[in-house]
């Protein structure tokens, strides 16, 4: 009763949706309006113009010290230190505020800052979810490649192509390969034993996570049934699915190991002694792996890989993964006597040195030239696939058409059609939704206030003709973030101030942007910016995470922190991201769960969080090394540098006054500490 | 329909409204209450691993008849989680099953102390659930979906209702094993809601809750501190609630240093108390102390306490069910009796909804010889108290336990009971996310009357 409601509805409702929602027409670029107030850029013309219509102008421009540390940690994730203060607050160069920006954007920090709302959208983690949350060590090489990515301002063409389809679109270049781990980032199961639902949900989530992440658009509705307020139909999110449909995970050579060939010469007679006592063993694991399945999923495994279907080899490849863990587990179940000669040999295999390995990355291939079929799925089961077979095409309300799939030796070329789509100047939703991504990590809010739903029921946009020319001059400047980032903060509405004393009635929420938001820094974002106070920041970039301490509480479950504390103190951006338990500090400040995208942190404000600041190990360390730092200089100006450092302003009397009364009694770490906890810290203006 | 603000500052007193601003002020003011609830709090004892509800509640004498035989053909053939126990034979209880009570509800001598109980609690033995393993069947338990990233039932319990105490979190999450459950966090997570909502973890020992050990001796100086700067800060910002919410957050902060190392600590009680529970026994120990924290954690105020028995998959008995059931029965079955007796004896049963049960149950099939598989197609939960009729069963497994054949209670629906206790619509108790208006039990849901003392047609007068 309820499906043939929704579809009556949406029968009904179609032709109108689809010609009446601008987002999903192309992007025409608008006229710039003319404005009485100070244009900086042509954003201020568009916020001007509906500003000047309620009778409404931009706040004033704050002051350099709020602007040094709004674009500090808007750009790079960090405080500005007192040196960049001064140089800033007393530069008298008319252009200083463009060369700060142009500073930070070249700055190895802008990449690491602007990374974590991508990795929040790709549901970024180094580990499997699920029951067992096994580890994925070589997971980071996609997040180091979304680092360097926006460092070297690759155009987020490119960067949405070798995501899709780097394999197939640039099969020699390592970044293309790399880039393909989007595609593996699915939280996983790797030991259910209904492998064809296993691969199905594996499915739904690469077709929900691209709908999400690249179009902007709530399609996992679809699944099911069509789509109750879009003009997204089951039948277009089984075609979208079959992009996909060839999926095949592989594991890609970075750079050979080095002296592997004298490693495995001078092992040989250990490790063949190490064979000989496991052989057996090994075979019976690998059987009772094999039993764990249903008949139909044993034959693909016995059967000839040649002899197989695209899907069984899927199947196939699922299967043996566990087979494969039943193998490697035998010698842990060897006798006691057999066990204990294993072991022997393992340490004497141990004293020759650790195997030479080549670097890897997770990345994502086809199964071959040939794609499995895909079928509409009955109530998106997978048990209830119905009759019609569905071939690669793009939704109606997206212009349709079917896709353009030029087959590789080796590989579909279907993801190739769905990149080349994603990323034409003519795609309604691309650039629009990527525009809004940078605006929102600006301003605190997109100007479609649903980032992850440009649909009928997400929020339709404050500015339409300001995201339409953001999307225009985007793709016309070789789809360049650092470009887009440039035309947002050198404008006169970035730069006001987000403190006013009064607010029109007429917009109480400040959709107009009549002043600039207030936002709450991240969990991440507080961490780095309490051990830059401290001095204590590693710069270190790139490569396996850092695993920081934690709660004595939390050690058994989680990891084993860092021997070295320098080596905990990396920046967030490369503390390990465990699915099933995250790092309190960043859980506690609203971190993601790390298995849907997500578009927009919540900002909440809980009593854990005061509890994490006030009480944590973490900042009372912090708190002590920065004190030692400020120790340095005479009492009156500690204070004062400690202001300075920990909000990016100079006190006032009556807040000195605090502090030196505060310290006649506590300590300058005891101050320090209080200043980490207090609201100016934890806010942007 | 009640206004919730109203119906909480009548209840309760200032003290409960001052808490629900502090609330409202810290996210989108939540919905209404829908009719009068008949429960204050939820205690969901929760049998983590799948209990086997053919050992415990629902006993099948067609299966000891044809134990070691095959499935008959009869029987649809269900893909279970292990692959291949839909061909292996069946296995017959060995534990020895009477009526009790009343009611004459049926009890396995696993529980003894619960089997005293049973005209307070109503049977559901016809559960279904949609997941075959452990971590998306605890999940959907929780969240109403099998796939993680959407709000649990504790975190939409404090977004309906709000919280009542000041000085403690609205929502506790208490484990008996120092192990997480599947999943871990994300079962009390609020996904795509605010995490204010979410479940505070306690943890046994001296710190239930992480950093709450404010030993600072400066502390008290420094919060007075922070605050004169924050408030400094507010001054010309006042527009700005989050600002404002914040100073609170720290003062409740300071107040959850004082107040919950008093809620937590166990040897306030007496030790005939600390007896009923069993913490005089190294066996009922742990399950013990959280039943009887779950009850200190309730009278002060706490909206909804989620206890993980046997945290960690215990139940998971695919082999040796008798072992591994009789030990696990033996540790919690006094602690829960004794939280329904105390309950009871204080006048609190009667608000305080208590839930047990699984993720799923287990298998008429055996596994490796002598255990079960995990069983999503009929299985057995109880409620009691809060509104519940007691004394009653509602819901039938065929002659093997395997499938529900009657009264088929999906998760959702008890979602949907639950919330129905608390007041909640379950229809009606939506968040907008997404551009979707998102509910607890997704697209389905309904109410079990069956065993409510005051089925919805009677009990809903002030709704909709």
């Amino acid at each position: 009763m309820r499906t043939v409601l929704c579809l009556t509805l949406w029968l009904f409702s179609l032709p109108l949706l689809a010609d009446e929602l601008p987002l999903f027409q192309p992007v025409k670029r608008p006229a710039i309006p003319s404005v009485k107030g100070t244009v900086r850029t042509p954003v201020d013309a568009f916020i001007l113009q509906r500003l000047e219509s309620q009778g409404l102008s931009h706040a004033p421009q704050a002051d350099r010290a709020t602007l040094l540390r709004r674009l500090s940690f808007d750009l790079t994730g960090l405080p500005p230190t007192l040196a960049e203060q001064q140089a800033f607050i007393h530069d008298p160069r008319p252009d200083a505020y463009e060369r700060l920006v142009e500073r930070l954007l070249q700055s190895p920090a802008f990449g690491e800052r602007w990374a974590l709302f991508w990795l929040d959208l790709v549901r970024y983690a180094e580990s499997d979810g699920f029951n067992q949350d096994a580890l994925r060590p070589n997971a980071h090489r996609y997040r180091d490649w979304v680092i360097r990515a926006w460092n070297a301002d690759l155009p987020y063409r490119d960067f949405v192509r070798w995501q899709i389809a780097g394999d197939e679109l640039a099969p020699t270049n390592p970044d293309a390969l790399i880039a393909t781990g989007y595609l593996r980032l699915y939280p996983d199961e790797y030991n259910a034993a209904q492998l064809e639902q296993r691969h199905q949900e594996i499915l739904d989530d690469l077709t929900d996570t691209t709908g999400f992440a690249f179009l902007g658009l709530t399609l996992a509705c679809a699944r099911c049934h069509d789509h109750k307020y879009d003009p997204i139909s089951q039948k277009d999110y089984y075609r979208l699915q079959s992009f996909f449909a060839a999926f095949y995970p592989t594991e890609v050579e970075l750079t050979p190991a080095v002296a592997r060939d004298q490693w495995l010469q001078k092992t040989a007679a250990i490790r063949a002694e190490m064979e000989q006592l496991v052989a057996v063993k090994k075979q019976t694991e690998a059987q009772k792996g094999l039993d764990r399945f249903h008949a139909g999923i044993q034959a693909i495994v016995h059967k000839d890989p040649a002899l197989r279907t695209p899907y069984e080899q899927q199947i196939a490849y699922l299967a043996n993964k566990q087979i494969e863990g039943y193998r490697e587990n035998a010698a842990a179940r060897l006798p006691a006597a057999d066990k204990k000669k294993y072991e022997q040999l393992q340490a004497k295999l141990a004293a020759l040195g650790p195997e030479p390995r080549p670097e890897m990355a997770m990345a994502a291939r086809d199964v071959g030239p040939l794609a499995p079929p895909t079928y509409r799925l009955i109530g998106g089961d997978w048990r209830k696939p119905s009759r019609s077979l569905i071939t690669p095409a793009f939704p109606e309300a997206l212009g349709g058409g079917k896709a353009h799939v030029v087959a590789r030796p080796n590989s579909t070329g279907r993801r190739a059609a769905l990149a080349e789509w994603l990323t034409q100047e003519t795609h309604p939703l691309t650039a629009r939704v990527f525009v809004n991504r940078v605006w929102q990590q600006l301003t605190g809010v997109g100007i479609v206030a649903t980032p992850n739903d440009f649909g009928v029921q997400g929020s339709p946009p404050t500015h339409p003709e300001l995201l339409d020319w953001l999307a225009a001059d985007h793709m016309a400047h070789d789809w360049s973030l650092k470009h887009t980032i440039r035309q947002i903060v050198l404008s006169a509405t970035y730069q006001q101030v987000s403190a006013t004393a009064s607010v029109p009635e007429v917009d109480v929420a400040n959709k107009l942007y009549w002043r600039m938001n207030r936002r709450r820094l991240e969990g991440e974002t507080l961490r780095d910016a309490m051990l830059a106070l401290a001095g204590n920041l590693n710069r270190r970039a790139f490569g396996p995470s850092a695993q920081p301490e934690l709660q004595p509480e939390l050690t058994r479950y989680v990891w084993k922190p860092d021997a070295a504390e320098w080596d905990r103190n990396r920046r967030s951006i490369y503390v390990l991201a465990r699915r099933n338990l995250r790092y309190p500090l960043f859980e506690a400040f609203d971190q993601p769960d790390l298995c849907t995208s997500c578009a927009k942190r919540l900002s909440t404000t809980t009593a854990p969080q005061a509890l994490a600041l006030l009480n944590g190990k973490f900042s009372k360390m912090q708190a002590r090394a920065w004190a030692a730092r400020l120790a340095e200089a005479s009492p009156p100006q500690q204070i004062e540098q400690a202001y300075r450092m920990v909000w990016g302003r100079a006190p006032d009397r009556a807040e000195i006054e605090l502090a030196e009364r505060f310290l006649n009694k506590w300590s300058l770490e005891d101050l320090c500490h209080a200043l980490l906890n207090t609201n100016e810290f934890i806010y942007l203006e | 329909m009640i206004e919730r603000r109203a119906f909480l500052a009548q209840g309760l007193g200032g003290l409960a409204l001052a808490s629900l601003l502090h609330q409202d002020s810290q996210a989108a003011a939540p919905p209404r209450l829908h009719h009068t609830p008949t429960a204050k709090s939820v205690i969901w004892i929760f049998i983590d691993g799948g209990p086997s509800h053919i050992d415990l509640f629902d006993p099948k004498p067609t299966l000891t008849k044809l134990a070691g035989q095959p499935l008959p053909d009869s029987f649809p053939r269900p893909v279970t989680a292990m692959g291949l126990t839909a061909h292996s034979p069946l296995l017959a209880s060995k534990r020895t099953f009477k009526q009790h009570g009343a009611s004459g509800a049926w009890m396995s001598d696993w529980l003894p102390q619960t089997a005293k109980c049973v005209d307070d609690l109503a049977f559901l033995k016809g559960c279904v659930a949609d997941g075959l393993n452990h971590v998306g069947s605890v999940c959907q338990m929780n969240t109403g979906s099998i796939l993680a990233g959407r709000p649990c039932l504790g975190a939409w319990t404090l977004y309906g209702l709000g919280s009542v105490t000041r000085d403690l979190p609205g929502f506790v999450v208490l484990c008996d094993y120092p192990d997480d459950p599947p999943g871990g966090g994300r079962n009390w997570g609020t996904g795509f809601m605010p995490a204010t909502y979410q479940g505070t973890r306690f943890r046994a020992g001296k710190t239930p809750i992480l950093d709450l050990a404010g030993d600072d001796p400066a502390q008290r100086d420094k919060l007075d501190l922070i605050a004169a700067l924050n408030r400094r800060h507010l001054a010309p910002r006042r527009d700005d609630s989050d600002l404002a919410a914040r100073i609170e957050a720290y003062e409740l902060a300071y107040r959850m240093q004082a107040a919950a190392p008093e809620a937590v600590d166990l040897r306030k009680e007496t030790s005939r108390m600390q007896q009923l529970y069993g913490l005089d026994d190294k066996a009922t120990e742990r399950m013990g102390r959280a039943c009887l924290m779950a009850r200190r954690l309730v009278e002060r105020g706490v909206r909804f306490v989620q206890i993980y028995c046997g945290a960690g998959s215990k139940w998971d008995a695919h082999a040796n069910v008798e072992a591994n059931h009789a030990k696990l029965c033996r540790e919690s079955d006094r602690p829960v009796a004794a939280l329904l007796t105390d309950l009871k004896a204080r006048g609190l049963l009667d608000q305080t909804l208590v839930v047990w049960g699984g993720e799923f149950g287990r298998t008429p099939m055996s596994e490796s010889g002598n255990g079960r598989d995990h069983n999503p197609w009929g299985f057995t939960m109880w409620l009691a108290g809060g509104g519940i009729q007691g004394g009653v069963s509602y819901g039938q497994t065929d002659e093997l336990g395997l499938y529900t054949v009657a009264g088929k209670t999906h998760v959702h629906d008890i979602h949907a009971t639950i919330l129905y206790t608390l007041g909640l619509d379950h229809k009606r108790l939506t968040y907008l996310h997404d551009g979707r208006e998102e509910r607890l039990t997704i697209n389905g849901g309904k109410v079990i009357a069956a065993i409510l003392k005051r089925p919805p047609s009677e009990a809903a007068e002030h709704g909709a």
